[in-house]
């Protein structure tokens, strides 16, 4: 392929013009110099398609999202369309009526983007920080842990519950990711639990 | 006696499920003639229609040479063992352009050629190649095997490329799928040549599904997306398109190998074809090669770009 390449530049340097193309062998050379003149006005645009997992529930679909604008081009990119994988061995190219609506999802202006909170009392959610966030989720679970932990049931028998918090993990987790959230859950004595390694 | 009906429960039609096959070999009987359709249905909204329109004769012919051909012979199972074993595609094409039939084919393909309406400089080189015995007939076989034509005698090549199709094909379609067994990554697992271009189908049981057409046999393999059929790699892959087109066709360029080939969306528009749509996009080849990617794959009718 590379040879190609300097074979063309070659050619180029040599003002051979278009002796060396497909086109120009066969006596279209006209036809070619029209086109390439048609095509100078146009533009390329960058497209991207990217492997994911669909963050709906544990079964974990893999999804292909095609976006506009490359990233790594340091472009802006926008997600225009979401679809099933079909080389992925889960879901074979199919989603679900949840899956297909993603687009809809990643779009949505009512989206949750950052840690919001409704105190009680209120009516409505406020913006806070992830230090206030993960500071206020913590003394709250440390209270009601500390409140309502079962250590022993009415036989006496030791079972360590803690049946008044409940935890939700994300689907799109890696096997070390869903280990790690297992162990800290159920070693805190948790049993509402869903998460990526029940599957 | 049961009432039970004996309709077994097949929960994949529910959700659509895509199990697409390994490989779909050609039908060389509907294979050049549907080339030849797609190619005039191109030209006529082309400004490249009279190349279009040549090609388009050209692949007619392909399709017409191969009545009274005999019908080719499978590998024998020795053949296919070894090929199996050592992970290699199941027809030897260097060994096999040497054959009789294939001089048989040549024989008939440019003696048909000679109707088509062309261009001085394509009749020239039909008249080299109708004159070129065996040797030099299996030498420039083994320049389009090599996939770089010599840049004086595109045009002699492709007239040898067009009768290796034919032959090819047909021995590729007498071929049982379960034969087949992938080889490398960008490589025929039939006859060891190079993709054309690539193709996101959208066939009932295979939606979404990509697969490679070899720019010899003409046979489809399926390929995992998002993947550079030239290298492998998963990373870095982009596609380019050209500004306000409808995404039917794009170039995939991949970063690490610094390769681009064309992925065609069949799943998009039903007609596509791997070989008659690469020519008519030849405008995207011309932008990309503006950029740093160089074209990977074989695609004789548009050598030289």
């Amino acid at each position: 392929m590379n040879m190609e390449l300097s074979r063309r530049q070659f050619l180029a340097a040599t003002g051979a013009g278009f002796a060396g193309t497909a086109l120009g062998a066969f006596g279209f050379g006209e036809v070619e110099t029209a086109h390439a003149e048609a095509i100078r006005a146009f533009k390329l645009v960058n497209t991207t398609e990217t492997r994911n997992t669909c963050p709906y529930c544990s079964v974990a679909c893999g999804i292909i999202m095609y976006s506009k604008g490359d990233l790594r081009k340091g472009e802006q990119a926008e997600i225009i369309h979401i679809e099933g994988d079909s080389d992925h061995p889960t879901n074979r190219g199919t989603l679900c009526p949840k899956g297909s609506a993603l687009l809809n999802f990643v779009k949505a202006e009512t989206r949750l983007k950052y840690p919001m909170v409704r105190r009680p009392g209120s009516d409505k959610f406020e913006r806070i920080g992830w230090e206030e966030a993960l500071d206020r989720i913590a003394r709250l679970m440390k209270d009601d842990r500390d409140g309502n932990f079962v250590q022993k049931n009415n036989d006496g028998v030791t079972v360590n519950r803690w049946t008044t918090t409940g935890f939700l993990a994300a689907s799109a987790t890696t096997n070390e990711t869903a280990f790690v959230t297992y162990k800290v859950v159920r070693s805190a004595g948790m049993l509402v639990f869903d998460n990526q390694a029940r599957v | 006696m049961s009432r039970k009906s004996a309709v077994v429960p097949d929960p994949t039609v529910i959700g659509n499920v895509a199990s697409p096959p390994f490989a779909r070999l050609p039908d060389p009987a509907s294979f050049f003639s549907v080339r030849a359709a797609r190619l005039r249905q191109l030209a006529e909204t082309s400004n490249l229609a009279p190349y279009l329109n040549f090609l388009a004769r050209l692949a007619t012919v392909q399709s017409d040479i191969q009545s009274g051909l005999p019908r080719p012979e499978r590998p024998d199972t020795q053949t296919i063992a070894r090929a199996r074993a050592f992970e290699m595609p199941l027809l030897d094409r260097s060994t096999l352009a040497g054959d009789k039939a294939v001089g048989s084919v040549f024989d008939r393909l440019f003696a048909a050629a000679t109707a088509i309406d062309k261009p001085v400089d394509a009749a020239k080189a039909l008249a080299h190649v109708t004159a070129a015995d065996h040797v030099q007939r299996l030498a420039m076989a083994h320049s389009v095997f090599s996939n770089s034509l010599p840049a004086d005698a595109i045009a002699e090549h492709v007239f040898v490329w067009a009768g290796l199709q034919v032959y090819f094909a047909r021995l590729a379609s007498v071929l049982d799928l379960a034969m087949l067994a992938p080889v490398a990554d960008g490589v025929c697992p039939v006859c060891g040549s190079m993709p054309a271009s690539t193709m996101v189908v959208g066939w009932p049981g295979s939606h979404g599904a990509r697969f490679c057409s070899c720019s010899l046999c003409g046979t489809l393999w399926h390929y995992v997306r998002v993947k550079c059929v030239l290298c492998g790699s998963t990373k870095g892959i982009g596609y380019q398109e050209i500004h306000g087109q409808s995404g039917v066709i794009k170039a995939e360029t991949c970063d690490e190998c610094l390769g681009w080939s064309k992925i065609l969306y069949q799943n998009k528009e039903a007609a596509v074809d791997p070989v008659a749509d690469d020519v008519a996009s030849l405008g995207l080849d011309l932008l990309m090669r503006e950029g740093p990617y160089h074209r990977g794959g074989f695609s004789p009718l548009l050598a030289g770009f």
